[in-house]
């Protein structure tokens, strides 16, 4: 038995991996846009900014080669759902990418003095590498078809919620400082930042647990009644 | 089902069709071309059978064909619901084409050929001991891959010709061949040299043409062993559309080795392979998410 379909699936692996790389620069942004948090580094956030064309970059060749597997090779069964699996992958990782530019953008904006609160700045770097380490597994499971995997993010990302309400309470009760009171207040919304790159991991996860069953079934994540009461 | 050796349309037409024939002569000259014509015929072929004016499903049953000694068709089930196009998909040599035949009794044509099983058209046995062949056809009508006018005749008389057979008086044969003409969408394409050979038109003209020749006696059942693949990509788009119309007042079986065409025009598609059916669902089914791994294979170019 043999594959009659040679070309286009190795046309449409090569997307795959093309659009999963995707998630290694969306790695990669994350780590510098946390580093220019921790150490208020205005000069590395202006490169995360900058760098964000090579994620809108990869978006737009994994979207048109896309359309035109689509349009030439008229994909179907596992095919077509892997098609349309990366065209919402694809999305994720540009969105991904545009929080890691936000997160840079609030650096210079919270200030050039060192970070004020450490418990936040500990609650934003756990809550960092929790996504990081999402976004890596989000990556694993898809091209592993690894619906176990998928569903675990779901544990991780809950931690990440949890974080999120963590920060916001301990802002709240930062004191009178103005100072103190505004960076917290950025750091509010830098948890919102990664807790929305936790979010479009579970998508991810998702999409992949689409490719293996065919069926698509939205994790219970952040619309459960038990977060419905989230400050955020 | 009847030893299908004996069945044949050499055989001397027994009593039940000689009654047919004359009872559909009855009616045609009646001039009476509503769909209860046909289902008059379908009743006369077997009194008590038919209910209803709505479209008519085909069921088979545990059907077998052998070609000789090689079994080609090994236990098949289908059922194909009235008003839908179902597709039968598959590599070459799966029984698609073999299972088209059996359905209209053209199987039984080919020498050593034979078939086992129950092939039911709504309440009627296609099978049936008492059942004309003729008149199955007549209800279960076909169209070919090559597009074959009678070679000697007009465009009219092409789309005339089986309504003559039927008794149509002449007077009434003008407004159902335009009528038929107009439901292929070939009326107007035609309409001023009528009286020229068939021939002369274009492949999907043919096409078409043989397609109105069919409609125009009003069968229950259309099949289509490949249509539309020895056309070219506009005529095999007014094909495919044309299906999608005719599905509104017939059942309709198309064989075909172009996928997307099936996920183009079927309601359902089956799968089949070495004869047998592997897979029968909703089109929509068989080419997002198809249940068995075969299928899966197949559609996706893995094998074949």
């Amino acid at each position: 038995m043999h594959e009659t379909r040679h070309k286009f699936h190795e046309n449409l692996r090569a997307l795959e991996v093309q659009a999963l790389d995707g998630l290694d620069i969306v790695i990669q942004q994350l780590d510098r846009a946390l580093e220019s948090i921790s150490y208020q580094d205005v000069e590395l956030a202006g490169m995360v900014v900058a760098d964000d064309d090579r994620i809108d970059g990869r978006y737009l060749e994994v979207h048109q080669g896309i359309l035109s597997l689509l349009a030439r090779q008229a994909p179907v069964a596992t095919d077509l759902r892997i098609v349309a699996a990366l065209l919402h992958v694809i999305r994720c990782v540009e969105r991904m990418g545009d929080q890691c530019v936000n997160i840079a953008k609030l650096v210079p904006l919270s200030g050039y003095e060192a970070p004020k609160d450490k418990d936040i700045l500990d609650a934003i770097e756990r809550m960092g590498r929790l996504a990081r380490s999402q976004v890596s597994q989000a990556k694993q499971a898809f091209a592993d078809r690894n619906t176990e995997l998928a569903h675990d993010l779901l544990r991780q990302d809950a931690e990440i919620n949890r974080l999120n309400r963590e920060i916001f309470r301990r802002a709240v009760e930062v004191g009178d400082n103005l100072d103190m009171r505004e960076w917290a207040m950025f750091m509010i919304l830098v948890a919102r930042c990664l807790e929305r790159i936790g979010d479009n991991t579970v998508d991810i996860a998702e999409q992949t647990v689409f490719v293996v069953t065919g069926l698509f079934r939205e994790f219970a994540d952040a619309s459960t009644p038990s977060e419905a009461a989230r400050p955020l | 089902m009847n030893p299908p050796e004996t069945t044949s349309s050499k055989a001397p037409p027994s009593g039940a069709a000689d009654k047919t024939t004359k009872e559909q002569t009855d009616m045609s000259t009646a001039g009476d071309r509503s769909p209860e014509r046909a289902q008059a015929t379908r009743v006369a072929a077997k009194p008590g059978a038919g209910t209803g004016k709505a479209g008519h499903g085909v069921k088979l049953k545990d059907l077998n064909a052998y070609y000789g000694n090689q079994h080609a068709i090994k236990n098949v089930t289908i059922d194909f619901p009235a008003n839908e196009v179902t597709a039968l998909i598959g590599p070459s040599g799966s029984g698609k084409s073999t299972v088209v035949r059996c359905i209209n009794r053209m199987h039984e044509e080919i020498p050593g050929a034979r078939a086992e099983g129950r092939i039911m058209l709504d309440d009627l046995d296609v099978y049936g001991p008492n059942v004309d062949v003729t008149a199955v056809r007549r209800l279960i009508g076909m169209v070919f891959q090559k597009p074959n006018p009678f070679p000697t005749m007009s465009i009219f008389d092409n789309v005339a010709a089986g309504l003559r057979l039927t008794g149509t008086k002449s007077k009434d044969l003008r407004n159902l061949v335009e009528h038929s003409l107009q439901a292929v969408g070939l009326w107007d394409e035609v309409k001023d040299r009528l009286n020229q050979p068939g021939i002369g038109l274009s492949g999907g003209q043919q096409q078409r043409l043989c397609i109105a020749r069919t409609v125009a006696i009003e069968p229950e059942v259309i099949l289509m062993d490949e249509p539309a693949s020895a056309l070219d990509p506009i005529s095999t788009l007014k094909i495919e559309e044309l299906i999608d119309e005719l599905k509104e007042r017939y059942t309709i079986v198309i064989v075909t080795h172009n996928m997307q065409q099936a996920a183009r025009v079927a309601n359902s598609t089956v799968f089949m392979l070495e004869g047998e059916v592997i897979e029968h669902d909703a089109t929509n089914k068989i080419f997002t998410n198809p249940s068995d791994e075969r299928t899966e294979r197949y559609v996706t170019g893995k094998f074949g």
